[in-house]
């Protein structure tokens, strides 16, 4: 029975494999392919393309809004990324000391993660608003400050604000995750450095943070990844304004493709993304493999 | 020049006798409309139509009692569908893409000229009309017409002009709006120096943000393209236009960066500005809400005016009105009820009394509307009857076509202005941006 | 103090008591509890401020002079009730809930056998498989709508509930994937073994000693699936145009403009209301979220 199994064996796991294999050769690679063969032509909605070469990338590179959003997009990513992450380490490390109502506070903590994006996105408009901002009103109230402020009219203000609304949203996710982490360190260690007489900054640097490192380098990865290729946010906060100046590489990439009819322009922008991307999972899969290494076993 | 005072004068009396129409008159009418009318509707027709979301609610419920009788004279039933405004091009692009969807489209500007091979003519219509209510309006051709032909039907414009306050402005002693745009900038400069300031959209505000833009620009001489479509916005008019433009927006009120169209509304509603531009949206709005007893609409209805954009150099009007072309497309099984239905709207009986109904926010493409009693009852809505006659046409010089809507779908004259106006880019680099970018739409 | 350390040894989850006696009360309010509770305010202030608005009077609404804006005396339900009656809301809700679960339903089946053939069965090349679907997450949504639209064109998928039904596991599958493969390793292999020495198929295996065993991981998944799939936005912009097929999502966006008029009142209640049902059941399903976070990430 044992000797067939082999060949077997290959043909089963085939099979077990399929029904994923097919939803992601359908939906996912073959669209992956379809996008970057349109991206060389210049396709619009209503007539299908015909081969252009290089044009569209010619053209996106001398764009001074394509230019704007690339350097948009990594701004948002890598500015977003820090904070979250500190924000996001800082408030594990607050989860994680003796609290009360511990679990009552870590289920709330979660909720800007768990309602849609959008939603929450369309209450940071109100809460946005150039006239009628809460904020705004409330500062005045204190006699801090004189007129609005016009968070999502002024290039900067409207950058910062988009950040701080992805930071919201996404600080969560990495709080939890990064307290799962520092719950598996064990007390020991802690004991034993508090005896030898480190100050807790000692015992963060040389016990918490590097036992730390592989789920960080997991987490910070998932959260490079999403807020790079993030839409849903700026689109219904600013949708790119103002004059441009939010405007992230999905999202021209929507309203040039969608909206402006210019498919083949559209997929450019989108095929653009990849070799971003793939930089930050190359990152982060050496970081994977440190952490085998480290725990003491092998990699399987 | 007899038969236009006939209708005019049949137009008026009409009119009169609608103001107050009920649904029964109307259905009385269209049956014997439906009898005498050369546009017979296919037996069992269905028809949907997607139109652009409204933005006065009174002008909706003209319309759906306008659609009812319809239906009820022809046994043809009418599906209407709501989108806001900035998704009426995109879905009739995929519509026109994949030969499915809703049988007729209203929508902006040049929609049509995006897919001309896929619209129904209606010549026969349009000719109908025309000669029936005294002629087409210039503009109403262009953008109805395609190589000759008629492709589709622009039922009406929207009427985009000053809307001021006039407590406010004679704060900064103005008895008016000045009719140049020298002295249109020293109001500005004296509301804001009075702390009430106006503002105009700088964000992606597709109605109010295009319609100041590219009044500014050709104001002061500025075009995007040629008669031949050939692009000419590096130009020292060009230039002028943008240094006039942030001369003005150094006097808005703060925000208007992030302005898309509902916005000015909001903030104007409140007192926040005192002077923007828009359809008659605002007004009606106020009014609504004075009737429901809200003091402060009331104070603001009031005290608010509509004005005509003020004249540039160039010495003429430079006004950018939507235009709303109705169009069939080709995919439809039935094309012969949404021409029945095209020819309807715009019959005296339907049209005298959705005008009256849309508080001016409509403005009519046929010169015998010019006798509406909409135009002669409220002194403050009737600078919008000659909006129509007075717009010049998306692509300003150039064609009405896909390249015009492109251009248009792309914001490209109102990120020039707003990204000068926000400071982000110099008046020589912004030119640069917008003039490659046309290039490419115009190649 | 050995009881204390005892006490807490033994409850291996939270080991923050530990040293907490090292610090004194005062310390601890400054360090600890005011930082925390300062930033769970602002994470949960613009809720607060959705339901606020939600309820707030329309009138209420702009005039933050005249009503104080952080409460309101007169609360009323007609956003709400505009939302639920006047709108086609229960109309995109049944729509939402439908393409969630039957994405999620797919992809789970998907997952449990992709897991089980990569944790168990290693075939050749396994390793390999594994490490690719990990990379299906280098083409995320936002790369890949335009030309994913034609293809749903294509099928004459278009405008259909099926298009978001058929695109979502794409997004589902890897995740699940990952987190199914983490809860069967835990799964001793022992347990396979003498089910295979006695002869059980690998089917009788997954079916009667592995998934019943991996439950909490199977509603970890599905739950985070759904979360998921609420959560989508490009995709449902895209491939849906008729009002009667759309999402909550997108359909709360466009539902409450009037041409230039937003309607904050009803907006904020769409926004509030389209959260509810997550949040409700994450509510019920606190652990299983947190565990189906770690247990991905960990992995």
């Amino acid at each position: 029975m044992f000797k067939n199994l082999g060949s077997s064996r290959n043909f089963l796991g085939l099979m077990f494999m399929l029904p994923a294999a097919a939803f992601l050769l359908l939906f996912l690679v073959y669209p992956l392919g379809l996008g970057i063969w349109l991206s060389f032509t210049d396709a619009k909605i209503g007539t299908p393309g015909q081969f252009v070469g290089l044009d569209n990338y010619e053209w996106i590179v001398g764009d001074s809004k394509f230019q704007t959003a690339v350097f948009f997009t990594i701004f948002y990513t890598v500015v977003a990324s820090a904070i979250k992450f500190a924000i996001g380490l800082y408030l594990a490390l607050l989860l994680n000391k003796h609290l009360p109502f511990k679990a009552i506070v870590r289920a709330v903590v979660l909720i800007p993660f768990i309602v849609p994006t959008v939603l929450s996105a369309i209450a940071f408009w109100w809460i946005f608003d150039p006239q009628f901002s809460i904020v705004s009103w409330t500062l005045r109230q204190m006699g801090l400050i004189d007129g609005n402020i016009n968070f999502l009219g002024d290039a900067w203000n409207s950058r910062y604000s988009v950040i701080f609304a992805n930071v919201w949203r996404g600080v969560p996710f990495i709080a939890i995750s990064l307290l799962a982490g520092l719950q598996t360190v064990p007390p020991s260690l802690y004991e034993a450095a508090v005896l030898d007489g480190a100050t807790p900054w000692q015992m963060f640097i040389k016990i918490t943070y590097p036992l730390l490192t592989p789920i960080i380098a997991v987490v910070m990865t998932f959260s490079v990844l999403f807020t790079f290729t993030d839409f849903q946010l700026i689109k219904v906060l600013t949708n790119g304004g103002p004059a441009g100046a939010t405007e992230l590489m999905a999202t021209m990439s929507y309203n040039t493709a969608i909206l402006g009819g210019r498919i083949g322009e559209g997929s450019a922008i989108s095929t653009a993304m990849v070799p971003f991307l793939l930089a930050a999972i190359m990152v982060s899969w050496f970081g994977l493999q440190r952490r085998k290494w480290q725990a003491g076993g092998t990699d399987d | 020049m007899s038969e236009r005072n006939f209708t005019r004068r049949g137009v008026l009396e009409a009119g009169a006798a609608i103001a107050g129409a009920s649904v029964a008159n109307l259905s009385l009418f269209a049956s014997a409309w439906a009898q005498a009318s050369p546009f017979k509707p296919e037996a069992g027709a269905k028809i949907s139509l997607l139109r652009w979301k409204r933005f006065v609610q009174s002008e909706e419920d003209s319309f759906m009692a306008l659609v009812a009788a319809f239906q009820k004279a022809t046994n043809v039933e009418v599906k209407v569908i709501n989108e806001s405004l900035d998704d009426v091009q995109p879905k009739a692009s995929v519509a026109a893409n994949t030969n499915q969807g809703p049988d007729m489209f209203w929508g902006l500007y040049s929609l049509p000229h995006l897919f001309p091979a896929k619209c129904v003519e209606v010549t026969d219509v349009a000719n109908h009309l025309g000669k029936k209510y005294g002629g087409w309006v210039p503009s109403a051709e262009v953008y109805g017409k395609s190589g000759g032909k008629w492709i589709a039907i622009p039922v009406a414009y929207n009427g985009n002009v000053i809307n001021y306050r006039q407590s406010m402005i004679e704060k900064a002693g103005f008895k008016e709006i000045p009719k140049d745009t020298a002295g249109f900038l020293e109001l500005m400069k004296a509301l804001k120096g009075k702390s009430v300031p106006g503002g105009f959209a700088l964000g992606r505000a597709s109605g109010d943000g295009n319609a100041w833009v590219h009044w500014v620009l050709w104001s002061q001489g500025g075009n995007l393209v040629d008669k031949d479509d050939k692009v000419i916005l590096n130009s020292p008019e060009t230039v002028k236009a943008l240094e006039y433009a942030k001369e003005l927006s150094d006097t808005f009120v703060s925000g208007t960066a992030s302005w898309n169209d509902a916005f000015n509304n909001k903030a104007f509603l409140e007192s926040q500005v005192s002077l923007t531009n828009n359809g008659v949206s605002i007004y009606a709005a106020a009014k609504a809400g004075a009737a429901k007893g809200d003091a402060k609409a009331k104070e603001v209805m009031d005290d608010m005016n509509h004005s005509l954009w003020p004249i540039g150099p160039v010495g003429k009007p430079t006004e950018f009105h939507i235009a709303y072309p109705l169009m069939a497309m080709k995919y439809s099984k039935v094309p012969n009820a949404c021409k029945a239905f095209m020819a309807f709207m715009l019959e005296a009986e339907n049209y005298n009394k959705w005008l009256v109904d849309s508080v001016a926010y409509l403005t009519h493409p046929l010169n015998a509307y010019d006798a509406n009693p909409v135009w002669s009852t409220d002194p403050k809505l009737s600078m919008l009857r000659d909006a129509g006659k007075r717009t010049l046409t998306a692509g300003g010089l150039g064609s009405v076509g896909e390249k015009a809507a492109s251009a248009l779908a792309d914001f490209i004259v109102l990120d020039m202005l707003a990204s000068v106006c926000t400071g982000r880019a110099s008046i020589k680099d912004a030119i640069a941006v917008a003039e490659r970018q046309a290039k490419r739409i115009y190649r | 103090m050995t009881d204390t350390r005892v006490a807490a040894a033994a409850a291996p989850s939270d080991m923050s008591e530990g040293m907490s006696y090292l610090s004194t009360l005062p310390q601890r309010v400054v360090r600890v509890y005011m930082p925390l509770v300062m930033i769970v305010i602002v994470l949960l202030f613009p809720f607060y401020w959705m339901v606020i608005t939600a309820v707030k009077p329309k009138e209420h609404l702009l005039d933050l002079d005249k009503h104080n804006p952080y409460w309101t005396w007169s609360p009323t339900l007609e956003h709400i009730n505009d939302l639920l009656f006047k709108t086609d809301y229960p109309l995109w809700l049944w729509n939402t809930m439908f393409i969630a679960v039957s994405a999620t339903v797919l992809s789970l089946v998907a997952s449990v056998f992709a897991a089980y053939a990569i944790t168990r069965i290693r075939y050749r090349g396994a390793q390999w498989v594994g490490g690719a679907i990990f990379l299906s997450y280098l083409v995320p949504p936002s790369i890949l709508f335009i030309p994913l639209s034609t293809v749903v064109y294509q099928y004459g998928l278009f405008d259909t509930p099926f298009a978001l039904i058929l695109t979502y596991p794409t997004i589902l599958i890897p995740f699940s994937t990952w987190l199914l493969m983490g809860y069967f390793k835990t799964i001793p292999y022992e347990l396979e073994e003498c089910a295979l020495i006695d002869g059980a198929s690998r089917w009788q295996i997954l079916t009667k000693i592995i998934l019943p065993l991996a439950v909490p991981g199977l509603i970890s998944a599905s739950i985070f699936c759904l979360t998921l799939c609420w959560n989508e936005f490009i995709y449902a912009l895209t491939f849906i145009n008729s009002t009667e097929n759309k999402t909550v999502p997108v359909a709360i966006l466009s539902a409450f403009t009037d041409g230039d008029q937003y309607r904050w009142g009803s907006l904020m209640a769409g926004a509030l209301v389209g959260s509810l049902p997550l949040v409700v059941l994450y509510a019920f399903f606190v652990e299983h979220y947190v565990s189906a976070m770690t247990g991905a990430v960990k992995e």
